[in-house]
C-alpha cells in the first residue's frame, strides 16, 4: 500500500476511536446529548483531526470544548467552567499558531491537555465531571484524544518542546504517582473514578513529554487507551448508579451475582486502565515505559509503581462494589444497547492490544512528519 | 507457517479463544450457560492446548523431523522506530517441559473440577479463570522475550487473585485476594522495571540476548538480577512475602492444587531459570537468593508443624520445598532444580486434590499424635519459642501492614489536601 495512504489512515483511525466515545452514551441511552450538540462535536472532531493547519485544528477543538461545557453546565458548573477554560486556551493556541508563536502555542496546548485530562492540580474540572457528570466526562475524552493528536501533530516538534520535555516527563510522573496514591484511600466509586482519571492524566502528560523527544506514537496510544478504558469505566459507573444509586465503599457490595455483566465490564475496563495483558493499556504502558526510560529512569519507576497502586485500588474498588454477600435488586443487568456499546469499546481495546501496529504504524509516520 | 508455528500459537491461544467464546455468549445473551456447555467450550480449548504442547515437545525431541530448538519468530508485535516488541517464542528444554506439564495439569484439574464444582454457583467463572490461567502459563512457558513473559505473568496473577476470592460472599476470601494481588503487583512492578532495564542495557529483552549479560558491569547485572529475584520472591511467596500463601487457600481446592501446589507457585522459580545468565554473573543476587530460600524453608518447616488445617499445612510444606528449589537455582544446580520443580508439582497436585478426603478420613479415624521431636528433646525452651513464633507465622502480615501504614497515612493527607483544593475552586454547591 502507498506510504501516503497508510499515513493518512492515522486521522481516520483516531476519528473512529473518538466517535466511539462521543456516541457511546447516546447509543447506550445514557442521558444523550441533543442531536445538534452531538453533531457539532462530531464535526469539530473531524475538522481537528483532518485540518491541514494548527490554527484550524485548535479552533475546532476549542469549539468542541465549548459544546461539552454547555452540556456539562446543568450538572456541574465547575466542570463546565474548566471545560470552557480549556476551550479558551485552545483558542489561544490557535491564535498563537496563526502568529507563528509556537512556544506560546505549545504551552497553551499543554495547559489545555492538563485541564482536559485531569492532571493534578489542574484536575478540579475533570474531578467535578467524574463526580457529577460521568457521561459528559466520557464524551469529552473523545475531544481530549483529538486535542492530544493535534498537539502531537502541530506543536510538539520544535525546540521549546524538546527543552521542556524533561520537565513534562517528571511533572507527569509525579502527578501520576500522587493521584494513584490518593486512589488507594477513596471511599466511594466516584472517588475511584476520579483518582483513576487523575493517574492517567499524569501518565498522559509524561507521555507527551516523551513524545517531544520523538516518541509520538507512544503518547497517542496512551491517550487512546486512556480514553477507551476511562470511557468504558464511566459508562459502567453510570449504568450501575442508574440502577442502585451512588455507591459508597462502606462494606462489601455483593452485586456480582445480581449484575454479572456489569461486574465483568467493570473488571475489564478497570483492568485495561492498569495494563491488563491483551488490551491497549498493556501495550501503551509498555511502550510508554521504554520511552520514558530514555528521559528519566526515576520517572519510569514512579509510573510503574503508580500503575501497581492503581491496580490494587481498582481491585479493592471492585471488591467493595461487586463482591460480598449478595444484595438482591429488582433492577436488570446491562440491557442490550449498553452491552453493545461496551462490547464495541472492548473490541477497540482488544484490537489495539493484539494489533497495536494498526494504529501506531500510520500514526507514527503521520505525527513524526509534523502532519 | 510451519507446524511448529501453528502448534505454539494453538498452545497459547486456544484456551483464550475458548474464554472469548464463552465470555461473548454471556455478554451478548446467554446469561447462564449450562455446566456442560461451559466445560465443553473451555475443555476444548485446554485439550487443543495440551495436544499442541505435545506437538511442540515432539518437534523439540525430533520425533518426525530434525530436532528444533531456539527462537520461533512470529513477526513483530510492535515496531516503532528502534523500539521493537518481538512476537517471539522460545523452544528449549525448559520451555517444552514447563509447557507440557502445565497443559497436562490444567487439563487434569479441569476434568476434576467438572465433578468437584458441580452445581457450584461460580462454575462458569471458575472455568473462565482456568482458561485465562492456561493461556498465562503457556505464555510464560513459551515466551521468547520478557514482554510476552510479562503478559503471561500478569494473567496468572489476575486469575490467581480471582480464584482466591472465588467464594466472595465471605469477607475473608476477598481480603485474602486483595492481599495476594497487592503482593503480585509488587512482584510485577519488579519484573517490569527489570524488563525495561534489561532492554535498555542489553538492547533487547529476548531471552536469547541474555547471554550478553556477562559483558555488563557487575553493578548493572546485579541490579537486574536482584529485580528478577524480588519478582520471583513475590510470585513464589518467599520471605518476607510468604504471608499471602496460606490465605490463598481460601479458594476452591482444585485451584489451590493447580496454583499453589503445582504451577503458579513455581512461576517465580521458572523466571529465575529463564534469566539464569543474568543471575549467574551476580554473586550478590545469588547469595541473597540462597539466604532467602533457606530462611523460607526453615520458616515454613517450623510453621507446618503447628498448623491445624490440612490445606494450610500443605501450603507451608510447599513453601519449604519451593525455598529449597530457590536455593538450588541460586547455587547453580539448575537441572536438579528443574527436575525437583516438576516432581514437586506433581506430588503437591495429588496431595491438594486428596486433601478433602484426607480430612474426612482423619475425622473418621482420629488423629495420631507424634512424639516429641529432636529440638524438643534437646532444647525445650528454644522449641517452645519456635512453636510460639510459628503459631502466629512470625507476624509477617502485621509487619508488612506496619511497613505500609505510613504510605496510607500520606495518601490520606494528600486526599485531604485535594478535597480542600477542589472545594476552594468549586463553583458547585454541596460537599466535594
Amino acid at each position: 500500500m502507498n506510504a501516503e495512504v497508510v499515513a493518512l489512515s492515522a486521522p481516520w483511525e483516531a476519528l473512529i476511536v473518538c466517535s466511539l466515545l462521543l456516541f457511546a452514551p447516546a447509543l447506550a441511552s445514557q442521558r444523550p446529548m441533543p442531536a445538534w450538540q452531538l453533531g457539532g462535536c462530531a464535526m469539530t472532531l473531524g475538522m481537528a483531526l483532518f485540518a491541514s493547519s494548527g490554527t484550524v485544528a485548535f479552533a475546532a477543538i476549542a469549539l468542541g470544548g465549548l459544546l461539552h461545557a454547555v452540556e456539562a453546565w446543568h450538572q456541574t458548573r465547575t466542570g463546565a467552567i474548566f471545560l470552557a477554560a480549556s476551550a479558551l486556551l485552545c483558542f489561544g493556541a490557535s491564535a498563537a499558531m496563526a502568529g507563528a508563536q509556537l512556544t506560546a502555542a505549545f504551552l497553551l496546548s499543554c495547559l489545555a491537555v492538563a485541564l482536559r485530562a485531569g492532571v493534578l492540580p489542574f484536575h478540579v474540572g475533570v474531578a467535578a465531571l467524574c463526580d457529577r457528570a460521568p457521561v459528559v466526562q466520557t464524551q469529552q475524552l473523545a475531544s481530549a484524544i483529538a486535542l492530544v493528536f493535534v498537539h502531537l501533530r502541530f506543536v510538539d516538534h520544535h525546540a521549546t518542546a524538546v527543552e521542556l520535555a524533561p520537565l513534562l516527563v517528571r511533572y507527569g510522573a509525579a502527578a501520576c504517582f500522587i493521584a494513584a496514591l490518593m486512589t488507594l484511600v477513596q471511599r466511594d466509586l466516584r472517588g475511584l473514578y476520579r483518582g483513576t482519571t487523575g493517574m492517567h492524566g499524569g501518565m498522559l502528560l509524561a507521555a507527551m513529554g516523551a513524545a517531544s523527544l520523538g516518541n509520538f506514537a507512544a503518547a497517542l496510544l496512551v491517550a487512546v487507551a486512556m480514553g477507551l478504558a476511562l470511557g468504558g469505566l464511566g459508562l459502567v459507573i453510570t449504568s450501575l448508579e442508574a440502577r442502585v444509586g451512588p455507591v459508597a465503599f462502606a462494606g462489601p457490595g455483593g452485586r456480582a451475582r445480581t449484575f454479572p455483566r456489569l461486574a465483568a465490564a467493570f473488571a475489564l475496563f478497570g483492568g485495561a486502565g492498569v495494563g491488563l495483558p491483551g488490551t491497549a493499556g498493556f501495550v501503551a504502558d509498555d511502550l510508554l515505559l521504554h520511552t520514558l526510560w530514555m528521559e528519566s529512569p526515576v520517572s519510569t519507576v514512579t509510573v510503574i509503581l503508580s500503575s501497581a497502586m492503581l491496580a490494587v485500588a481498582t481491585l479493592v474498588g471492585f471488591s467493595k462494589v461487586f463482591l460480598g454477600r449478595t444484595t438482591p435488586s429488582l433492577a436488570p443487568d446491562l440491557h442490550a444497547r449498553e452491552r453493545l456499546v461496551m462490547v464495541m469499546l472492548l473490541v477497540g481495546l482488544l484490537t489495539l492490544g493484539f494489533a497495536p501496529w494498526a494504529l501506531l504504524g500510520p500514526a507514527d509516520a503521520f505525527l513524526s512528519g509534523g502532519g | 507457517m510451519t507446524i511448529l508455528h501453528l502448534a505454539l500459537a494453538v498452545a497459547i491461544l486456544a484456551p483464550l479463544a475458548a474464554v472469548a467464546v464463552l465470555g461473548l455468549r454471556v455478554l451478548l445473551g446467554d446469561r447462564h450457560p449450562s455446566e456442560l456447555n461451559t466445560f465443553r467450550t473451555i475443555g476444548a480449548g485446554l485439550l487443543a492446548s495440551l495436544v499442541a504442547s505435545a506437538v511442540v515437545a515432539g518437534a523439540f525431541a525430533g520425533l518426525w523431523a530434525p530436532s528444533y530448538r531456539g527462537d520461533i519468530e512470529f513477526g513483530d508485535w510492535l515496531r516503532i522506530g528502534d523500539f521493537v516488541i518481538p512476537g517471539v517464542l522460545l523452544v528449549d528444554g525448559i520451555s517444552v517441559t514447563i509447557s507440557a506439564f502445565a497443559a497436562a495439569l490444567t487439563a487434569v484439574i479441569a476434568r476434576f473440577s467438572r465433578s468437584y464444582l458441580h452445581k457450584e454457583p461460580g462454575f462458569v467463572r471458575f472455568f473462565v479463570l482456568l482458561g485465562l490461567f492456561a493461556t498465562g502459563t503457556q505464555l510464560v512457558a513459551l515466551a521468547g522475550a520478557l514482554e510476552l513473559f510479562f503478559a503471561g505473568w500478569e494473567m496468572i496473577g489476575i486469575a490467581s487473585a480471582f480464584f482466591i476470592g472465588f467464594f466472595h460472599e465471605r469477607d475473608e476470601p476477598v481480603r485474602s485476594a486483595v492481599r495476594a494481588f497487592a503482593t503480585y503487583r509488587l512482584s510485577d512492578a519488579g519484573l517490569l522495571i527489570a524488563t525495561v532495564t534489561t532492554f535498555e542495557l542489553l538492547g533487547s529483552a529476548r531471552f536469547s540476548a541474555f547471554d550478553r549479560a556477562a559483558s555488563l558491569p557487575p553493578a548493572e547485572s546485579s541490579i537486574i538480577a536482584l529485580l528478577f529475584l524480588v519478582s520471583a520472591m513475590g510470585k513464589s511467596a518467599q520471605l518476607p512475602f510468604s504471608g499471602w500463601l496460606p490465605r490463598a487457600m481460601e479458594g476452591p481446592t482444585p485451584s489451590s492444587a493447580l496454583f499453589y501446589g503445582a504451577v503458579s507457585i513455581h512461576a517465580g522459580l521458572f523466571l529465575l531459570l529463564r534469566v539464569w545468565p543474568v543471575l549467574e554473573v551476580s554473586i550478590i543476587a545469588r547469595s541473597v537468593g540462597v539466604a532467602v530460600g533457606l530462611a523460607t524453608a526453615l520458616y515454613a518447616a517450623a510453621v507446618v508443624r503447628v498448623h491445624t488445617d490440612a490445606k494450610g499445612a500443605l501450603a507451608h510444606a510447599t513453601l519449604a520445598q519451593v525455598g529449597l528449589i530457590l536455593t538450588e537455582i541460586c547455587l547453580g544446580w539448575t537441572t536438579l532444580a528443574l527436575v525437583h520443580l516438576v516432581c514437586h508439582a506433581f506430588l503437591r497436585l495429588g496431595q491438594y486434590l486428596k486433601a478433602p478426603n484426607t480430612i474426612h478420613d482423619t475425622h473418621r479415624m482420629g488423629h495420631q499424635h507424634a512424639g516429641a521431636g529432636w529440638l524438643e528433646r534437646a532444647a525445650p525452651t528454644v522449641a517452645a519459642r519456635v512453636y510460639s513464633a510459628s503459631l502466629h507465622r512470625l507476624r509477617l502480615d502485621d509487619r508488612i501492614d506496619w511497613a505500609f501504614s505510613p504510605v496510607l497515612r500520606v495518601a490520606e493527607a494528600l486526599d485531604g489536601v485535594d478535597r480542600w483544593w477542589r472545594r476552594v475552586l468549586s463553583a458547585d454547591g454541596g460537599a466535594q
